[in-house]
């Protein structure tokens, strides 16, 4: 049966310490480069730190962990790329990126409705000795490209290839999370198949408090977050959490 | 005869020719495959992928670390029992960090440091400063210390006790970072769930959003509302020390004393602090004795711990600084006046950002994770309760030659053979026989006394773990008198407040994604001000406080409450600040 | 008229460029560091290709042995070849690793699991590689000079490409024959981060 990956995020839990963002870099080969800013750097996980709008000490802030949200329906990104560089594979559910295919217009970047996804503007480069470190299951990306979260399928290969060699026909439910979801030291973020009733995901999309961003756009992001505080969920319909334009609720 | 335009006719026949051929389709292919593979991207190396496992020494904490290896390389780096820090997610980046220390003069530090001692007059002392004791290493300077005369061993303040958050039901915290990598991560966030959680701290910090309850006190007044919840200091007063309502205080007592086993922590856990938890009865439940390994009987000859307050001015004629492990340091303010005028002063550091800025011999020191050593006694204990605990920092890569062991140099400048330090520790727990061994790679557990001592000493350089018995009563411990609550003066108007002390001095290149590619963390030479206070977002101004100034860049931020700065932890920083936290802005 | 016998030439001459010289001229060949009989191998020694080419205990693909696998049988020579005893002499003796130049390197964006089209999906090892098992000497290695591939990946006679194109035409015929719900289903039309990474 075809799997639907998805992800539950429970912000009443993320303290914002950037585990996950570090920890994704490290698993996909995302360089740091000393030019990278908040708009020309590369981080397929990024966290926002959002506020309720109100004056110290009436003020309180909620961390917002953004990924790609694998839009499951009339996915935008995929819709607009001329070169189908973009696609969604149909057993997983997960959005995958080419960069090979990308010729780079970054058109899927202004339809992206959640800014998940971020331009090569560099060659990537290690300091001398640090690609000794890189990851051999996801290839480094050149200039000129587009990329994003993909769930880090390197380890859904993996997993796959695990399960092959012990002669199963199935990878095990845990047996793949992406970096982020193992790094998170809060517990704060939680990975499986959504078809899968008996999975964690599953059921937490069903809680009270659960949301999505922007699910009136009706791509089916695949992303649930969790809140219970009401201010909280207001960012569902934000443009972009933490940036000026910031709905504060 | 041929002309020239039989040449061109030529030249255009082939090029029509060659059109018809792959030739041209295929270098067009070719280019574009080449463009994927072009020479600045490197190719990740492959091979075998296998598991080693060892305890991170970025911090005392300890976490323990699974790596990801492609041969003997570690290429990703995850807990075994929960979640690392960022600063532990990238750990295996350090020993390439381009700004790493790679050369020093040895022979000529260790020629310095024998004459400081051979021509020292007998008023003249011989110093180790120790950012992380407790470890074995620390032990092996102190029996250095020990041999040598006039040696003293300086270290910062330990923590009077263990806190065990498991049997927690609330937790008063007076502005420690307890869920932004304080303790071991693992352990708090196991223990979350169970407690309610109670933020005391002048900065909406990560803690105090996720707090149960956060309350905005006045900066630099944590600590009277600790002793007024241990009713060491009345309600009305400490109502007007923190800002808060006297009904509000006393509720915070109220909820500690009837929904128990209360635990108050605080970014350092002094006798003070300890004395607080006395007061609420938590001794043997939530605060309980830090136990430290057994110790080969040999070793009881160890010079005493002394605080720096007690070593006379101008008297240490040579100071050794071991910066090869983070730790909270202490300001150079505070050991400047210590030195004699011609002291030596030696630091083993991995790069030029801390004492090494001061020091008059800098040796580079093996960065973690190249670096075999032990962690000091956890602070937070774990959730059975107060053990004893054993963990090595086992290298995962071979440490670049030039680098020089501190524990190592000293023995060596002592005369003391110090080589099998860590394997004679290992020999003592083993000989005492008592505890568990624990191997991550397969999860088990077995009894020390049905161990080899190879095969124990073998496990724990595997990166096992050895926890002694458990142990929670134990004679309470002997409290120091409290120190004065610091008054700022009038010409200090800010408050100065830091994000991460005790962050190691080189961290990965990928943490400017923290900083730099977003605004999750407070960068280097940022400085967080509340909008009102009147500086804009970039402005440049310079933090002064009594022991010096540093340069800064304004980032504003509503979390931060007028009349703090809030400012991310540099060495500079820890060399300009005070206990009392005392600073102002001069905007240049 | 006789003018235009230039272009003629011309034209021969790029064509005989383009389609003899050319795929000449843009590989660059390299011999292998020995001159291995995979032939001997396979009769003398009944070698199976997965006794030597095997997988790790994680399901990976171990690809080239290393010396420690050649100098299990071969510490001390087994025949009187001339090649084995320089091979020994030059590589097992001294503990120097054969810097074996791989035919079948697929490009760094390109994930390929040998386990699960060798185990799972049963495929012979000839079906993509050729019958490199019955060679009895080891070709020159041959390299794209400007993509630095290696010409295998564009096939030869006897051996099929190892190209995006042959890959999925070989996933097409498979789901075309299997049932729904097989394993060859499955091995029908996927994502792009199927087969790369």
């Amino acid at each position: 049966m075809n799997k639907r990956y998805g992800m539950s995020i429970d912000i009443d839990k993320c303290t914002g310490c950037g585990a996950c963002m570090v920890a994704c870099a490290v698993e996909n080969n995302v360089p740091a480069l000393p030019g990278a800013n908040d708009r020309r750097g590369i981080t397929w996980m990024r966290v926002y730190r959002v506020d309720n709008g109100e004056e110290y000490p009436d003020r309180r802030s909620a961390f917002v962990p953004m990924l790609c949200q694998q839009c499951g329906v009339e996915t935008p990104c995929a819709h607009v790329c001329p070169q189908q560089a973009v696609d969604v594979d149909p057993a997983t559910g997960i959005v995958g990126q080419m960069p090979e295919r990308c010729l780079g217009c970054r058109y899927c970047m202004a339809a992206c409705p959640y800014h998940a996804r971020y331009f090569n503007w560099w060659d990537p480069q290690w300091p001398a000795g640090m690609e000794k470190t890189l990851n051999p299951d996801v290839a480094p990306r050149m200039r000129g490209v587009v990329e994003k979260c993909n769930f880090c399928h390197g380890r859904y290969h993996r997993a796959k290839e695990r399960a092959a060699a012990a002669g199963e026909k199935d990878i095990r439910p845990g047996e793949y999370i992406p970096a982020c979801v193992e790094a998170c030291p809060a517990g704060a973020i939680r990975f499986g198949d959504l078809n899968d009733p008996s999975s964690e995901v599953a059921a937490a999309r069903h809680e009270a408090g659960s949301f999505r961003l922007l699910e009136k756009l009706g791509t089916d992001p695949k992303i649930y977050y969790h809140s219970t505080r009401d201010w909280v969920r207001q960012i569902a319909f934000a443009p972009k959490p933490g940036g000026k334009e910031n709905l504060h609720g | 005869m041929t002309t020239r335009r039989d040449l061109f006719k030529f030249a255009g026949g082939s090029a029509m020719g060659l059109l018809l051929t792959p030739a041209p389709w295929r270098l067009i292919t070719d280019t574009a495959l080449w463009s994927e593979n072009w020479p600045g991207i490197p190719r990740p190396a492959r091979g075998e992928i296998r598991a080693k496992f060892t305890h991170c020494g970025l911090c005392a904490a300890g976490c323990a670390v699974r790596a990801r290896c492609v041969g003997e390389q570690p290429v990703s780096l995850a807990g075994v029992e929960g979640g690392l820090c960022p600063f532990g997610v990238t750990g295996h980046h350090l020993p390439y960090h381009p700004e790493r220390l790679r050369h020093g003069n040895r022979p000529e530090a260790a020629a310095a440091v024998a004459r400081a001692i051979a021509n020292s007059a007998p008023d003249r002392r011989v110093a180790v400063l120790d950012l992380q004791p407790g470890r074995t290493a620390s032990w092996t300077c102190r029996r250095a210390l020990a041999a040598l005369k006039n040696g003293v061993y300086l270290a910062p303040e330990e923590p009077a006790c263990a806190v065990n958050l498991a049997p927690a039901g609330t937790v008063l915290s007076l502005g420690a970072p307890l869920l932004d990598g304080w303790g071991s991560p693992d352990r708090v966030f196991r223990a979350r769930s169970g407690f309610r959680l109670i933020q005391a701290e002048a900065v909406e910090s990560r803690t105090a959003a996720l707090a149960d309850q956060w309350l905005a006190v006045q900066p630099g007044s944590e600590s009277v509302l600790g002793r007024a919840v241990a009713g060491t200091v009345g309600l009305r007063q400490a109502a007007e020390a923190t800002g808060l309502a006297e009904a509000q205080i006393a509720e915070v007592a109220r909820s500690l004393r009837e929904n128990g086993p209360a635990l108050i922590v605080a970014p350092e856990m002094t006798s003070e602090v300890l004395a607080w938890n006395l007061a609420l009865g938590a001794w043997g439940k939530t605060v309980l004795p830090r136990r430290e390994a057994p110790l080969p009987r040999e070793w009881s000859k160890a010079a005493p711990v002394t605080p720096l307050a007690a070593v006379e001015v101008g008297s240490l004629g040579a100071l050794l600084i071991d910066e090869s492990v983070p730790g909270a340091p202490l300001p150079w303010a505070a050991i400047q006046p210590k030195l004699a005028a011609d002291a030596v002063v030696v630091a083993f550091s991995w790069s030029r950002a801390g004492y090494a800025r001061h020091a008059t011999h800098v040796l580079p020191a093996a960065v973690y994770p190249e670096a075999l050593g032990d962690l000091p006694p956890a602070l937070v204990a774990p959730s059975v309760g107060s053990a004893a605990e054993f963990r090595l920092t086992v290298p995962l890569v071979a440490a670049p030659d030039g680098m020089t062991d501190p524990a190592e140099f000293l023995s060596a400048v002592a005369g003391l053979d110090a080589k099998d330090a860590l394997r004679q520790r290992a020999a003592a727990i083993h000989a005492a026989a008592r505890g568990s061994l624990r191997t991550y790679a397969d999860g088990k557990t077995s009894a020390v006394k049905d161990l080899k001592f190879d095969d124990f000493w073998k496990a724990l350089n595997a990166g096992g773990s050895w926890m002694g018995e458990v142990e929670n009563s134990g004679k309470s411990p002997h409290l120091a008198p409290a120190a004065p609550i610091p008054d700022a003066g009038d010409p200090w108007p800010l408050r100065l407040s830091t994000t991460q002390p005790g962050a190691p001095a080189l961290v990965s290149p990928l943490m400017t994604k923290l900083w730099q590619e977003s605004g999750l963390r407070l960068g280097p030479h940022r400085a967080a001000l509340n909008p009102r206070a009147g500086f804009e977002e970039g402005a440049r101004a310079v933090l002064e406080t009594p022991y010096g100034r540093c340069e800064i860049q304004a980032a504003l931020d509503g979390s931060v409450p007028p009349g703090v700065v809030l400012v991310a932890y540099t060495p500079e920083i820890a060399d300009i600040r005070g206990a009392d936290g005392c600073a102002r802005l001069v905007r240049i | 008229m006789r003018r235009n016998i230039f272009i003629a030439v011309g034209l021969l001459a790029g064509l005989g460029a383009g389609w003899a010289g050319f795929p000449r001229a843009i590989y660059s060949r390299r011999p292998q560091p020995v001159d291995f009989s995979h032939k001997v191998h396979a009769d003398k020694a009944g070698a199976k290709c997965e006794d030597c080419h095997g997988f790790r205990e994680d399901g990976s693909f171990a690809g080239i042995p290393t010396l420690d696998k050649c100098a299990s049988c071969h510490a001390a020579p087994m025949g009187s070849t001339a090649t084995e005893k320089s091979f020994i002499d030059t590589y097992v003796t001294p503990g120097r690793e054969p810097q074996w130049l791989s035919y079948a390197r697929q490009p760094e964006n390109v994930y390929f699991s040998h386990i699960t089209h060798v185990k799972r999906a049963q495929l012979k090892c000839a079906q993509c590689h050729g019958d490199e098992g019955s060679a009895d000497h080891l070709r020159p290695f041959e390299q794209d000079r400007v993509s630095g591939y290696s010409r295998d990946i564009w096939g030869a006679p006897g051996r099929p490409g190892m190209k995006m194109d042959d890959c999925v035409n070989c996933h097409r015929q498979s789901a075309a024959k299997g049932a729904a719900g097989t394993l060859s289903a499955q091995a029908g039309e996927r994502g792009c981060l199927d087969c790369h990474k």
